[in-house]
């Protein structure tokens, strides 16, 4: 049997603590939310039957957990001996082992410690407001991004180009800070070196200079030869440009598109208008090859020498004749026509048998009689009597009539007035001698035209697919004077202008010219070459 | 008669002037394309680009602009004229950048300038429907006034729990104390929170109903149903978090990543001109 005191603390209204007495008498008395509890304690926290207190086995009484929890010195415990002191948690009270007056056998005061929150603040304490710290968060977003941008795309590669030191320290590395400039990726000739854009981009806020292109492209000849010219017609300073420069027609950073403008818009720029920039020019104004284009040139060699030759247009017929020195009849050297060997030996001839093509552009060696002549002419001239012939080699005139001097001297002039009229005469023209000459006739110098089009580029594979006589007719002409050279009507059949029209190919500036070489005559050293063999 | 909104402002004035830029623009685009292909740097791309530059500083200045209340013209038209011209912006930045993109500070400041204006596109959404959601959800109720009756619905609920068995008065409790309100900015912009303590509380007083006493049963429908109200309160709560946080939160992408494509912005300019 437990007679106990049960001391009640609670506060008054003024927040002192009251306390109430109470004798309790039973054998086990129970704690908890249920009514039925000895002790009844209505709160939440506390369990229905949270715990109760009796006597064990040594006839000391212990408070025993039934369904809740006791906790002392901040330990869980399942039984704890009720000795004086003792201070108990059961969920929110505070239980404490008082001294016992002399009539009970055990004192207990009893005191809700931890009240119940106020519901309302409670809740609303849990109640997060929405996107809290959002004002500090993007002032920090704001200002970091903004320093970490600054920094890697403005800062470091300003730096590297304002500070002479990191400029060189940077041009060891592979990369450099201002990589992240680039506007686009570097064509392949340019890879290798463009990582670094210092090599090009010189000084800050000056486009590219022509300089910056020359330190390796040494070799590129500038479009006129007239030094004061060029100078005039692309160094033209002005409030919106700054004159033409390698870069207007080379784009960089654009692969993999090719690096040169392909269009005819810079040309056109002072073609379309080209008395602005020479007065004294004779070139006429061009727009597109198919409107405005004037009619070709055609380069004649006239001598030895890279510089003689002489630009004829298609238009004057009338000096359209080629002075090669050679009488070669284009009929009687195509499809089927008589060998060496009499009526029975027919051949069929093309072009080809004479016209070797080379390269990669398919031109086509130089003619020569050695290799293509010989298949059925001859290779020397016979004179003379059967019992008694002379044989007289292909060369020069000064190794025949030595031949004649040895083998019949005393016929010299009459075998060498036979060959000027009917023998070397056969192919070449002559020339007669002055008195003093030792020799009574010469071979006129051979002056074959090799590149017609000395200011064009034509490229023979790109036309593989064409009839050589589709563009050059000479089956039926007699004379080696006939020029048989296509002419602009000619190129219009298959090619139109700056745009394509129906089953015409667009055909630009650059599909003929090449702007570096455009005022050199570049074949005129071929013609050269040409002429002596 | 209704005032008018946003988008139709005067009449569509600025709906008309950027499909008017952006028709204009598109044009020039294909009439006008250079030899070697659309770029930045082409004279067209200039026009563009100094354009797009200047609408861009235009635009920022509306976030000045808007927290003024001095100041030329209506807040609501220029709102009205940040929208639509922001959106003939990214047109207009697109064609300027000739669809040419790379990694480096060009496309970079492209990029930034596309997540500005998506993030706006998202904050005009929001604008757009959550207003409407937020009043319907709140009814007549205040947040507050909300809070205040989860609270009355506590202390009944934890009165009537007092006489049921211990594991119905536990589950009132801990779904009393425990829940919480948008614990972190994922719940907050779901607008649900996956296990509950009110949802689970239900959830288990639906179960434990099943072996009480008959006197119990009738207090058990009243805690019940008292608990379902809460749950309902609770998630009317949420969803009001929700839409304010929703609200507010495209201005997280919106600000900071307008203040990075300006920086963004200055440094392309600068090199473009730095390295012609």
């Amino acid at each position: 049997m437990i007679h106990c005191l049960l001391i009640k603390i609670s506060n008054n209204k003024r927040g002192l603590p009251v306390r109430s007495y109470r004798t309790l008498t039973a054998d086990e008395v129970t704690i908890g939310r249920g009514v039925e509890c000895t002790i009844h304690l209505a709160d939440p926290r506390i369990a229905m039957h949270h715990a109760v207190i009796k006597r064990l086995a040594d006839g000391q009484p212990y408070l025993v957990a039934v369904n809740g929890e006791l906790e002392t010195d901040g330990a869980i415990l399942q039984t704890i001996a009720l000795t004086h002191g003792k201070d108990i948690m059961v969920g929110p009270y505070q239980i404490k082992v008082e001294p016992a007056p002399p009539d009970v056998s055990l004192s207990l005061s009893l005191e809700l410690v931890n009240h119940l929150p106020d519901d309302f603040q409670d809740i609303k304490a849990r109640t997060h407001e929405p996107l809290k710290g959002a004002a500090s968060f993007k002032r920090r977003l704001s200002m970091w991004m903004a320093v970490v941008i600054a920094l890697i795309f403005l800062a470091l590669p300003l730096a590297q180009n304002l500070i002479p030191q990191l400029k060189a320290a940077m041009a060891e590395l592979p990369l450099g800070f201002d990589r992240v400039w680039s506007p686009g990726h570097i064509s392949n000739a340019h890879l290798h070196f463009g990582s670094q854009c210092a090599n090009c981009h010189q000084k800050l806020t000056h486009k590219v200079t022509d300089q910056a292109c020359i330190t390796c492209h040494r070799d590129t000849t500038p479009h006129i030869a007239n030094t004061q010219l060029q100078k005039l017609a692309f160094n033209k300073v002005n409030r919106l440009s700054d004159g033409v420069r390698c870069a207007e027609c080379h784009r960089e950073h654009k692969a993999p598109r090719a690096l040169a403008r392909q269009d005819n818009a810079t040309c056109v720029k002072c073609h379309g208008d080209i008395k602005s920039i020479d007065p004294k020019t004779k070139l006429p104004n061009i727009h597109d090859f198919n409107l405005d284009h004037p009619g070709f040139k055609l380069t004649f060699s006239t001598g030895t020498k890279a510089k003689d030759i002489e630009r004829v247009p298609q238009t004057d017929t009338a000096r359209l004749v080629e002075k090669s020195g050679l009488k070669f009849p284009h009929s009687q050297h195509f499809g089927k026509v008589q060998g060496p060997n009499g009526i029975w030996d027919v051949r069929e001839m093309s072009c080809t048998n004479c016209h070797h093509q080379e390269g990669k552009e398919m031109r086509f060696k130089a003619v020569s009689f050695n290799r293509d002549c010989l298949t059925c002419h001859a290779s020397q001239l016979d004179v003379g009597p059967a019992k008694a012939v002379i044989h007289l080699p292909h060369g020069l005139e000064q190794n025949v009539i030595n031949t004649l001097k040895v083998q019949a001297p005393k016929q010299v002039t009459h075998y060498a007035e036979m060959l000027k009229s009917d023998g070397c005469s056969y192919c070449h023209e002559i020339t007669d001698t002055k008195k003093d000459d030792a020799l009574p006739w010469r071979i006129s110098p051979l002056h074959i035209s090799q590149d017609w089009f000395s200011k064009a580029h034509f490229n023979h594979a790109s036309h593989r697919t064409q009839q050589c006589q589709s563009c050059h007719q000479v089956e039926h002409s007699e004379s080696s004077a006939d020029v048989a050279m296509p002419d602009r009507k000619s190129c219009l059949r298959c090619h139109s202008g700056n745009n394509p029209k129906p089953k015409r190919i667009a055909s630009g500036c650059m599909s003929c010219h090449d702007f570096h070489s455009s005022h050199t005559a570049k074949g005129a050293d071929q013609v050269s070459s040409t002429a002596e063999k | 008669m209704q005032r008018s909104n946003i988008f139709d402002y005067k009449k569509y004035r600025y709906f008309k002037i950027a499909v008017a830029i952006i028709l204009i623009a598109i044009t020039a685009y294909l009439i006008f394309e250079p030899t070697i292909g659309h770029y930045g740097g082409s004279w067209l791309g200039y026009i563009l680009g100094s354009l797009s530059a200047a609408l861009v500083l235009w635009m920022t200045w509306y976030g000045v602009r808007k927290r003024r209340y001095r100041g030329s013209g209506a807040t609501q038209g220029w709102l009205s004229a940040h929208i639509y011209l922001g959106t003939a912006l990214t047109v207009i930045v697109t064609l300027h950048s000739g669809f040419q993109f790379g990694l480096n500070i060009h496309t970079f400041a492209y990029f930034l300038l596309l997540v500005v204006v998506i993030s706006g596109f998202f904050g005009n959404y929001t604008y757009m429907i959550y207003p409407r959601q937020m009043t319907e959800n709140m009814g007549e109720d205040n947040l507050d006034g909300l809070l205040l009756r989860i609270a009355d619905a506590d202390k009944l609920a934890r009165q009537i729990a007092l006489t049921m068995p211990d594991n119905i008065n536990n589950t009132v409790a801990r779904a009393c104390s425990e829940t919480c309100i948008g614990i972190d900015l994922l719940e907050q912009l779901r607008g649900y929170q996956p296990n509950c303590p009110t949802a689970l509380a239900v959830e288990q007083l639906t179960l434990m109903g099943d072996n009480l006493s008959a006197e119990l049963r009738k207090p058990y429908r009243e805690l019940y149903s008292i608990m379902v109200r809460r749950q309902s309160l609770v998630k009317r709560v949420r969803q009001d978090l929700m839409y304010r946080a929703r609200l507010g939160f495209w201005l997280y992408f919106h600000v900071p990543f307008t203040i990075a494509l300006l920086v963004a912005m200055t440094a392309h300019i600068v090199a473009v001109f730095f390295y012609w």
